[in-house]
């Protein structure tokens, strides 16, 4: 399995999508740590005022805002081998496609850890001299390494469901629309509407926000409940894409 | 580098084959039997069986549509086949213990096309568990060595043929299998291969199953013949069976001064002659029985020349009845 994993990385860092998407999240994160810390304390943004905890733990969870980023590596990571027929050399290689498919988790996991940690200094030091200069940068105590460590674990769980999703949809601009559609469209309408948003606590997303332990919104589960929850619905989808999807004929 | 016929033994006679001198690789025997796959409605492969034998280079050969790609994919487990069985000296692919180094194979050309020729192998290499030098020593091998750092994306069909082999080659295998590997070679290129398929096979004792929609492409290479169409097998032969087959199969060019009159000669014996000014094409006989009976006729001829050869004669007389459905209103051509 170990040179299985190893494939995996020199496929990821001998194109550069991986630098592309990266840069892009620290793009991102630096925006919305900006956004958020602009707005602190504005009392029609609602958004509680630099130097409170709950300001601290908003900032500290920001990055959790760029796991589309995540989600699309891992789902790229998957669906390149069938947008580039490239299914064929590997499958050749490793008859017991199942293996890839661990593979692939278990290597984006570890990949994304590393972007994860990237993400994460990137955020902790724009809030720090944004919310510095606005009076008071947040201290790296317990409580606060402790939000950016569940946010950096979310993003990492967010690649192994793009590894998921992508095994079990196999086209990658569908997997991608797909998983826009639904964390921007699908998921946000079930959140607001009374009837749905019962069932929200039990979806990703509100997997997510147990996890990261946003302050506001429904009814939550425990974070570690919100991140194991996470993490199955990653694994299910990977698992229904390898007897599904993956075994299917490479014609 | 270059890999030409000088150093490499390319140009083994065919009387060496029989007696290859230091296999590289273990022989390796593939066995088909009953192989079945339909894609919904379409029988693709019908109860398709036959055997490549170790050491030689066989002919797998069909019009488009007769089912070859389908049948190298179920060989390497890569479509699952209805029924039936193709091992490697009697083990399915995807039961092989270290499947790379016992087979490998050019199907199409599949590489990311950002990811250069060498990472390209080098990924594969990882994921076989082989040294990752060994994507240099096969770049080398098929003279790719000075584009394996450029982008894969930017190759040549030419150089895109070469890359697949390479990958074929990085687990050093037993058995190589290779659909349709001339395309999009230039003549200069197809030289090569076919020098390449030879030496693999002949010197290093390695079995070599290579597809084409054309006998003429593959019949300086192979040894033996298998011939499908409709997804069943036609006819499995050596190449000099086939040869021995064909004597008589082609049709003979004529020129002569008196043309008309061994035009009669020839119907009054029974062939089916087309004049064309003062030449005519003669079907069902050989040169030598042509010329027999000018000679017996006292018919002054300027040429006489088999026109076609006899070899594709009988492969598209194999062959011609099974494309019906395959090729359908187009003609042979049409469907390549």
């Amino acid at each position: 399995m170990t040179h299985l994993i190893r494939a995996e990385w020199t496929k990821l860092f001998t194109t550069r999508v991986w630098l592309g998407l990266l840069l892009g999240a620290c793009v991102m994160v630096i925006g919305f740590a900006v956004l958020l810390t602009s707005f602190a304390g504005n009392p029609e943004s609602g958004i509680p005022a630099v130097g409170t905890p709950l300001y601290e733990e908003l900032a500290m969870a920001n990055a959790v805002n760029v796991n589309v980023l995540f989600l699309i590596v891992g789902i790229i990571g998957m669906t390149q081998e069938y947008r580039h027929r490239t299914a064929t050399p590997t499958f050749l290689t490793t008859p017991r496609r199942g293996n890839v498919v661990i593979a692939k988790l278990l290597a984006y996991a570890l990949a994304a850890t590393l972007f994860a940690l990237v993400v994460l200094v990137v955020n902790y030091a724009a809030v720090a001299v944004h919310a510095g200069v606005r009076g008071a940068a947040p201290a790296l105590d317990a409580d606060n390494l402790a939000t950016l460590g569940r946010s950096g674990l979310a993003l990492v769980i967010y690649a192994v469901i793009g590894v998921g999703l992508g095994a079990l949809l196999r086209n990658q601009v569908g997997a991608i629309v797909g998983g826009l559609v639904y964390l921007f469209v699908i998921e946000p309408v079930i959140r607001s509407i009374p009837a749905t948003s019962g069932a929200y606590k039990w979806m990703p997303g509100g997997a997510l926000e147990a996890l990261t332990a946003t302050f506001e919104g429904p009814d939550l589960l425990e974070a570690w409940q919100g991140g194991a929850l996470l993490l199955g619905y990653g694994l299910l989808a990977a698992l229904l894409g390898t007897f599904l999807a993956v075994r299917r004929d490479i014609a | 580098m270059r890999l030409d016929g000088r150093d490499t033994g390319h140009q083994t006679r065919r009387s060496d084959i029989a007696t290859p001198h230091a296999p590289a690789t273990d022989p390796v025997r593939v066995e088909v039997r009953g192989l079945t796959k339909s894609f919904g409605a379409v029988r693709a492969v019908s109860d398709l069986g036959f055997t490549v034998e170790p050491g030689t280079v066989t002919g797998f050969l069909g019009p488009n549509g007769a089912g070859k790609t389908t049948t190298l994919r179920m060989l390497l487990g890569l479509v699952r086949p209805d029924a039936g069985t193709a091992t490697f000296n009697g083990t399915p692919y995807t039961s092989l213990r270290e499947p790379v180094r016992t087979v490998g194979a050019v199907l199409e050309t599949a590489f990311h096309p950002a990811r250069s020729g060498r990472n390209h192998l080098r990924v594969y290499c990882r994921a076989a568990g082989l040294p990752v030098e060994r994507a240099d020593a096969v770049l080398t091998q098929v003279g790719l060595a000075d584009a394996g750092r450029r982008r894969a994306g930017g190759y040549s069909l030419g150089m895109r043929q070469r890359l697949g082999l390479a990958t074929a080659l990085l687990g050093d295998p037993s058995v190589l299998v290779l659909d349709e590997p001339a395309n999009g070679l230039d003549p200069e290129g197809i030289q090569w291969l076919r020098g390449f398929i030879r030496h693999l096979a002949h010197d290093q004792g390695r079995t070599v199953l290579v597809s084409s929609h054309l006998l003429s492409e593959v019949e300086q290479t192979v040894d033996r013949v298998v011939i499908v169409g409709a997804g069943r097998l036609v006819r499995e032969a050596s190449m000099e069976q086939l040869r021995s087959g064909a004597e008589g199969g082609g049709t003979v060019l004529v020129r002569s001064p008196e043309i008309a009159r061994l035009a009669e000669v020839l119907r009054a014996d029974g062939m089916t002659v087309s004049l064309d000014g003062d030449s005519l094409t003669a079907a069902g006989r050989t040169t030598a029985e042509i010329g027999a009976r000018a000679f017996a006729a006292g018919v002054e001829l300027h040429e006489l020349r088999s026109r076609t050869s006899g070899l594709e004669e009988i492969y598209f007389q194999l062959t011609a009845g099974q494309e019906q459905y395959a090729a359908g209103a187009t003609s042979p051509e049409a469907s390549r």
